[in-house]
């Protein structure tokens, strides 16, 4: 009679195992309100954007510290913002919504052309304030120049890249072709990181990026310099600038202006510079980026 | 239901430390089940396992397919989340908010439990949710995750289902937090399902089982109810019943164990019957001996010493007469009388032993001549009624019979019953001769006179049914008593 009852407890347990649930507050999933405003902070932040030049989360990684150096420099927080193209951060800084940009040559090129686009400063690699477009191949490609890309699939960076668009399209200009006819098939990537990634991994047959980057990126990933080759490499152009929004305060400007050029000076500034891929931000002139301007006259105005 | 309607006995039970409660458990079960037929034992044995392995299989599987799909939800809660959040954070860090929609409505869209998606950003403000117009106040807080962490799951209650809700931080917290909430609903419904099917099962099962438990039952209890059919016919003395041998098992053995002892006692009761046959002839042929010797020393006393000692007295009378000596005439008066005495002592004993007027003249007038001389004798008045016997005389043995019954009967009455009045009634009926002695006298314990072995009704008895008859005598203390007889012509 024993084994009876400790089979009913047996089934009994069983049985409250099956109904236990936790205990919880029951959420109406179906009450929908209005969606919560985030809370307006009272200081106003310094607000940064990184033009698309590398990938939405390697410019987050890369330009942390830095961004953090310059808010503690300034006892302000800062915020990144990031946009997929050229031209829309080159919109940020004509409308004032950022204070500070790193962009790319030819966004100053067209920024200062369109809306009087003011420089702040330039980074320096490796003692110079140059850098090249260099022509990509995945390794195993028999590509020796752009002549044996024809037909091929290429990946620009943005349609406004000095060295992702302008200078490989001159290539081809200089072929006698336009790059509509000439390649298989374009497409763009809308950073460098991932414009060496598609050549890498065969995506693409060919792409030209930022040398600076280039170097970054198979300095992080080594196993990105076994997968791809240059074939090619541009004459040097200016640095891609720092530069400072239409209406940002003249004392905003000179603050930051002292902050970057002095930040190589201590330890964390050196940190967050090399963190960033730079050396020291030096000034530079606009007359740095008349081959940019060049370029890109010669590119866009082709028939 | 007694546990309940008796509650002082249940608590005596349990603290009586001589009557535990299982065995006391037990005996109340058995009780109960012992009450039912061996069909509904049967039926309830099969239908019980049937119904108690159904319904635990049924639970148990319930409880762990559950489990399973419950975990396989919660997991893929976790990989649906991680892929939003690695799928959103260049839209969230270059502020492509439409596209970052777009995301979040594709995730749901293509997978069906997913009950909604949204995307916080670092501040804790909704960067873009699957909720269209307004968005659920608590769900916000109802779960987080730190920035450095894989993911975190719960398992939210809601007013539609269970939620497995998981967080996810998206580019280390930097771009906020996507949550994605897998609703239980379809696993809820897949469950139910199961469980519907199972218990369908387990009730057609149930239906087989009570097929087969008939059959079961059937093939079982008819042996066994034609065994109780014909344990009937032998208690009714029918000694050729013999039942079939169903199967080679227990109740096959029965049926061979139960063949084997009717036909025993078949055997045994044909050795009694012939025993009792011989018995019965030589009582007869004893009672037969016993009638002529009694008719032969009758007819001997009457005929030879009754002759003898009548010319005895007609010498002694003529001696009387013709004696000279007058002193001699005093003692052969005596002489006379001695002799008329032992003349009428001897034609008594002649009559008892066997009248001859029943010989020669039947039933009617040996009785009316026994009760006559009866009611001379004792101090008992007896009134006697013979119906039917006028016409034709009834057989010998039966004459016989009825004679010295009602003969026993009246000597009983005049020795032992102290009665004032008695009467007797032989009636010829249907072919039947009924004989009734009744007195107003003290009665007996009958059980008494049989236990003290006396010969006198035993007798009765025998000579009633060694007829084909029956004797049976009513009587109690101080009621009087009634001898009735019956006998077949």
């Amino acid at each position: 009679m024993k084994w009876i009852a400790c089979f009913c407890l047996i089934i009994l347990s069983l049985l409250i195992g099956c109904t236990a649930e936790p205990e919880t507050a029951v959420i109406q999933l179906s009450a929908l309100q209005p969606v919560p405003e985030a809370s307006v902070t009272a200081v106003k932040p310094l607000r940064v954007a990184v033009a698309a030049i590398i990938s939405p989360q390697g410019t987050a990684d890369s330009y942390a510290p830095l961004l953090n150096y310059l808010g503690a420099a300034l006892d302000r927080p800062v915020q990144l913002v990031q946009r997929r193209t050229y031209a829309e951060v080159n919109e940020l800084v004509q409308n004032g919504e950022v204070d500070l940009a790193f962009i790319c040559t030819s966004a100053y090129v067209a920024g200062e052309r369109d809306f009087g686009m003011q420089l702040l400063a330039a980074p320096q690699v490796q003692g110079q304030t140059v850098y090249h477009s260099v022509l990509l191949v995945p390794a195993d490609s028999r590509a020796q120049t752009m002549a044996d890309l024809r037909g091929k699939v290429f990946a620009f960076t943005d349609p406004i890249s000095t060295t992702g668009r302008n200078y490989p399209i001159s290539l081809v200009q200089q072929l006698g072709q336009s790059p509509e006819t000439f390649f298989g098939r374009t497409f763009y990537t809308y950073s460098h990181d991932d414009a060496i990634r598609a050549v890498a991994n065969g995506v693409a047959d060919g792409a030209a990026v930022d040398s600076l980057v280039y170097a970054f990126a198979i300095q992080r990933e080594p196993e990105l310099a076994a997968q791809t080759r240059i074939i090619h490499q541009s004459p040097a152009f200016g640095m891609p600038p720092v530069v400072t929004g239409t209406d940002a305060r003249p004392q905003l400007v000179a603050e930051l202006q002292n902050v970057l050029l002095h930040m190589h000076e201590d330890a964390d500034g050196r940190a967050a510079l090399q963190q960033a891929g730079f050396e020291q931000f030096v000034l530079v002139d606009d007359a740095d980026y008349d081959t940019v301007r060049s370029l890109e006259l010669s590119v866009n105005n082709q028939p | 239901m007694s546990l309940l309607t008796k509650p002082p006995v249940t608590r005596k039970r349990f603290s009586g430390i001589s009557t535990p409660f299982f065995p006391w458990l037990a005996a109340r079960l058995w009780h109960f089940i012992g009450a039912v037929s061996v069909r509904t034992k049967i039926l309830g044995i099969v239908l019980g396992l049937v119904l108690l392995l159904g319904i635990v299989t049924t639970l148990e599987v319930r409880a762990m397919s559950q489990r399973a799909l419950t975990q396989r939800l919660a997991e893929q809660s976790v990989s649906v989340a991680r892929d939003v959040a690695a799928r959103a954070t260049d839209l969230i860090l270059i502020n492509d908010l439409y596209a970052l929609h777009q995301l979040l409505e594709e995730t749901r869209r293509n997978n069906p439990d997913v009950r909604y998606v949204f995307v916080i950003d670092p501040d804790g403000a909704v960067l873009a949710h699957t909720f269209g117009s307004g968005f659920p106040a608590e769900l916000l807080a109802a779960n987080a995750a730190p920035v450095d962490a894989h993911h975190h799951t719960v398992a939210l209650v809601t007013d539609e289902s269970t939620v497995w809700d998981t967080a996810v931080p998206i580019f280390n917290g930097q771009a906020g937090l996507a949550r994605v909430g897998l609703s239980a609903a379809s696993v809820q419904a897949t469950v139910r399902t199961l469980t519907g099917q199972m218990l369908l099962t387990t009730v057609m099962v149930s239906a087989v089982g009570i097929a087969a438990a008939v059959l079961l039952t059937w093939i079982v209890t008819r042996p066994i109810l034609e065994l109780k059919t014909a344990a009937e016919a032998v208690g009714q003395g029918d000694l050729q019943q013999q039942v079939r041998p169903w199967a080679d098992d227990e109740i096959g053995d029965l049926a061979i164990a139960f063949n084997t002892m009717t036909t025993d006692l078949a055997r045994a009761e044909q050795e009694r019957a012939e025993r009792e046959h011989l018995r019965a002839q030589l009582l007869e042929k004893v009672i037969a001996a016993q009638e002529e010797e009694r008719r032969r020393i009758a007819r001997e006393l009457h005929d030879e010493t009754g002759q003898a000692l009548t010319s005895l007295m007609v010498r002694l009378q003529m001696m009387n007469q013709q004696c000279p000596l007058p002193e001699l005439k005093p003692q052969m008066e005596d002489l006379r009388d001695g002799l008329a005495e032992t003349l009428d002592n001897i034609h008594k004993l002649s009559m008892e032993l066997r009248p001859s007027v029943l010989d020669d003249l039947g039933l009617q007038a040996a009785l009316q001549r026994y009760v006559q001389d009866y009611n001379r004798r004792y101090p008992v008045q007896v009134d006697l009624l013979v119906v039917g016997l006028e016409e034709e005389r009834l057989p010998p043995p039966v004459e016989t019979a009825v004679y010295r019954i009602v003969q026993e009967s009246l000597t009983n009455i005049a020795r032992h019953a102290h009665a004032a009045n008695g009467s007797v009634l032989v009636e010829r009926r249907h072919g039947r001769v009924r004989v009734i002695v009744e007195d107003d006298g003290i009665g007996f314990d009958p059980q008494q006179v049989a236990r003290n072995g006396r010969l006198g009704v035993y007798g009765m008895k025998e000579r009633a049914e060694l007829l084909g008859g029956t004797l049976t005598i009513e009587t109690e203390p101080g009621q009087g008593t009634s001898v009735f007889v019956e006998v077949p012509l």
